[in-house]
């Protein structure tokens, strides 16, 4: 069911071509179309009435976005963004289109990887070993077995591990900084020491995995990473992403 | 290029269906154009909160002095885990699939709560990570 309005996925060169059975949100999906304004244009589609963060609206957007930055860069929207009608996108268009082709040509080639390091739950022998007051704790609470003691034991741990593992992504960070173009901090997800955001050339991507990797083999009793990419560069539209800009 | 697989190492492929690990990402990045709306999106920071591992909490705690307690350091001078801690890592080179394992644990938990469990078609697929769901989300719930 089609609600009113237009939903909108993204905003891309006018040249851009969708890629072949591109599914849009809603239940039945919503065929995306192009809108093309002037040399930009922004990939829409119907927007279902009953518009939710539905997994598999999150999901079809999600993909769609990634299907068309295969095929040159995208500016993707925030999920959820609708437009009263098409005017009022081609109005949008028409307004920013150089702001838009500036930003397109900047994320030309480009994608985002998406570090969030954890702490590792393998590397508690060591930490015990190497932690003098764990090991008093853990003699406290075996010699008096009880709640408290064992709170204080688990609490113990829990920071230790999360201490460890927030100095490894410190390090992991510095590492990959320079094969990054630009970073750009992401939000504090709980259980998560570091989140991190890197927008990435397409061509250096397979490099910037290794280093990854090789970290992760290094140091991965210390601190657990989730790399996720490529991505579309959703941390990277905004001009303050510009700003972060590396340089050299 | 963007299928391509990294079995057995960090790299998580975006297009394998796991929001977890890209959630804030669609929700709170992306160009925002102000003349435009965005639909309400009633129940996400409920959902924000409840997809994800707390690991300050006292079941955390407890579970960490049991493994604790549980560490024989002299004959064991490797590796040893925090059982069920993220899913329950055995090995160092498993842990991260375990890792990444738990994470869809919590997509499921994300899955329901985002569609309110109306999504028959990946019903199959969630069901063996119903259990961690079921156990996990009323103590979160009970601490808001």
């Amino acid at each position: 069911m089609t609600g009113r309005g237009i939903y909108i996925y993204g905003f891309v060169r006018a040249a851009h071509r969708l890629p072949a059975d591109s599914v849009g949100v809603g239940a039945p999906a919503c065929v995306p179309r192009i809108l093309r304004q002037g040399s930009v244009a922004a990939v829409v589609s119907g927007a279902p009435a009953d518009l939710r963060a539905r997994r598999r609206d999150l999901l079809a957007h999600q993909n769609l976005l990634l299907g068309l930055s295969d095929a040159g860069p995208l500016l993707p929207m925030r999920f959820g963004t609708v437009a009263s009608d098409e005017d009022a996108v081609r109005r949008e268009l028409a307004v920013r289109e150089a702001g838009l082709l500036e930003t397109l040509d900047r994320l030309a080639g480009m994608i985002e990887a998406n570090l969030k390091a954890m702490p590792s739950g393998d590397g508690l022998a060591r930490l015990v070993r190497e932690d003098a007051r764990i090991r008093r704790l853990r003699d406290d609470a075996r010699r008096r077995p009880g709640y408290e003691a064992d709170i204080r034991l688990g609490e113990a741990v829990a920071r230790a591990l999360s201490q460890r593992a927030a100095g490894q992504a410190r390090r992991v960070l510095a590492e990959l900084t320079p094969h990054a173009v630009a970073t750009c901090p992401g939000a504090d997800v709980p259980g998560c020491v570091m989140n991190v955001s890197f927008l990435v050339g397409r061509e250096g991507y397979s490099s910037f995995v290794s280093v990854v990797n090789r970290f992760a083999d290094r140091c991965g009793d210390l601190v657990d990473l989730r790399l996720t990419g490529p991505l579309p560069c959703y941390s990277f539209v905004a001009p303050e992403a510009h700003m972060a800009r590396v340089d050299g | 290029m963007t299928t391509t697989r990294y079995a057995d190492e960090v790299v998580c492929r975006p297009r394998s269906g796991n929001l977890y690990d890209v959630l804030e990402l669609i929700l709170d990045r992306g160009m925002v154009i102000d003349v435009f709306v965005r639909v309400s999106l009633v129940g996400i920071e409920i959902l924000k909160i409840d997809a994800r591992i707390v690991v300050a909490s006292v079941d955390t705690y407890l579970r960490f002095a049991e493994a604790c307690n549980r560490l024989d350091l002299e004959a064991d001078t490797r590796s040893t885990t925090v059982p069920e801690m993220f899913g329950g890592a055995a090995a160092r080179s498993l842990g991260k699939r375990k890792v990444k394992k738990s994470a869809e644990t919590l997509g499921g938990t994300l899955r329901k709560a985002v569609t309110g469990g109306e999504d028959e078609e990946e019903e199959e697929e969630t069901r063996p990570r119903r259990r961690t769901t079921a156990r996990t989300s009323p103590r979160r719930r009970s601490k808001e």
